[in-house]
């Protein structure tokens, strides 16, 4: 008796697992659908982002480097000067 | 040139990224490539000028990785459908912007040893630059393969050709200007030990 209470639901789902199987093949294939309307995403945001990401990044690089170069000319400026005063405030 | 190039069948109008997408990507090599040769000058020969030309050139390395990381998503997101996949191209070319970052890092803040622990990983980085670009050929993958751009269509080509001028134009000024940069901070910096060593004196 309990060996067929056991052996009730293993093969209950046996069944189930039979049944189901077919189902679920057809659940994993592709289907054609006609007359359903298509997902578009316009294409120009994503061409002017990448173009306008490459030319703003050299833009903002060349500022940074333009920056810097003014800067250390500056300082050289001011070297210059304090050596030409014959040591300057640091004396 | 770009606008009246023909708009690719299967991709449309997006695949014009195509046109300073592939040619970010070529100076992206080209600089972890200088980087590596100016490395390799001042680890072997103490070079100065072969260090400013690899700090130079790794920023540059930087600049158009940045460039290929972010046109790339773009446009994959409207030709796959997706902004990222971790395949063999994007995940090598990911690392390979990691690795010159890594190598600016090590610059500024590994101290003393610093400039040589850069270099040493900037031999690495151009080691990693045909693995990059063979990795569509090696590796099953989604990106388009290296035969892109050798089988354009030739229409395509005065397009693709003049933007590929431009970007090599403007990676040579930029590097020409950021070694000026570089020139200038050593200058100052030789400036200044020499007024020290004027002001010592005169003490």
């Amino acid at each position: 008796m309990r060996d067929l209470a056991r052996r009730i639901p293993l093969a209950l789902a046996a069944l189930v697992a039979l049944v189901a199987a077919p189902g679920l093949a057809l659940a994993q294939e592709f289907q054609k659908v006609e007359g359903a309307p298509r997902q578009e995403m316009a294409a120009s945001p994503f061409v002017v982002g990448a173009y306008s990401f490459i030319w703003l990044a050299v833009v903002v690089y060349v500022f940074i480097v333009a920056r810097g170069l003014a800067r250390v000319d500056r300082e050289l400026r001011d070297l210059e000067q304090k050596l030409q005063r014959g040591g300057g405030p640091n004396r | 040139m770009i606008s009246n190039a023909p708009v690719e069948p299967v991709m449309g109008f997006v695949q014009k990224i195509f046109y300073f997408h592939v040619p970010c990507a070529i100076m992206l090599f080209l600089s972890t490539f200088a980087c590596a040769a100016g490395s390799i000058a001042y680890l072997f020969k103490g070079s100065e000028k072969g260090d400013r030309l690899a700090v130079s050139a790794a920023e540059l390395s930087v600049l158009f990785g940045a460039c290929v990381l972010v046109s790339g998503p773009l446009w994959g997101r409207k030709a796959w459908g997706v902004w990222w996949q971790w395949d063999a191209r994007l995940t090598s070319s990911l690392l390979l912007v990691l690795m010159m970052v890594g190598y600016l890092i090590a610059r500024r803040y590994a101290g003393p040893a610093g400039r040589k622990l850069a270099a040493a990983l900037a031999l690495f980085a151009a080691v990693n630059v045909p693995l990059v670009y063979k990795s569509v050929d090696i590796w099953r993958t989604v990106h388009p393969q290296t035969t892109v751009v050798p089988k354009l269509d030739p229409r395509m080509r005065p397009a693709f050709w003049s933007a590929f001028l431009l970007m090599t134009l403007t990676w040579s000024l930029l590097l020409a200007l950021r070694y000026r940069l570089e020139n200038a901070r050593a200058a100052l910096a030789s400036a200044r030990l020499e007024v020290d060593d004027l002001l010592e004196m005169k003490r």
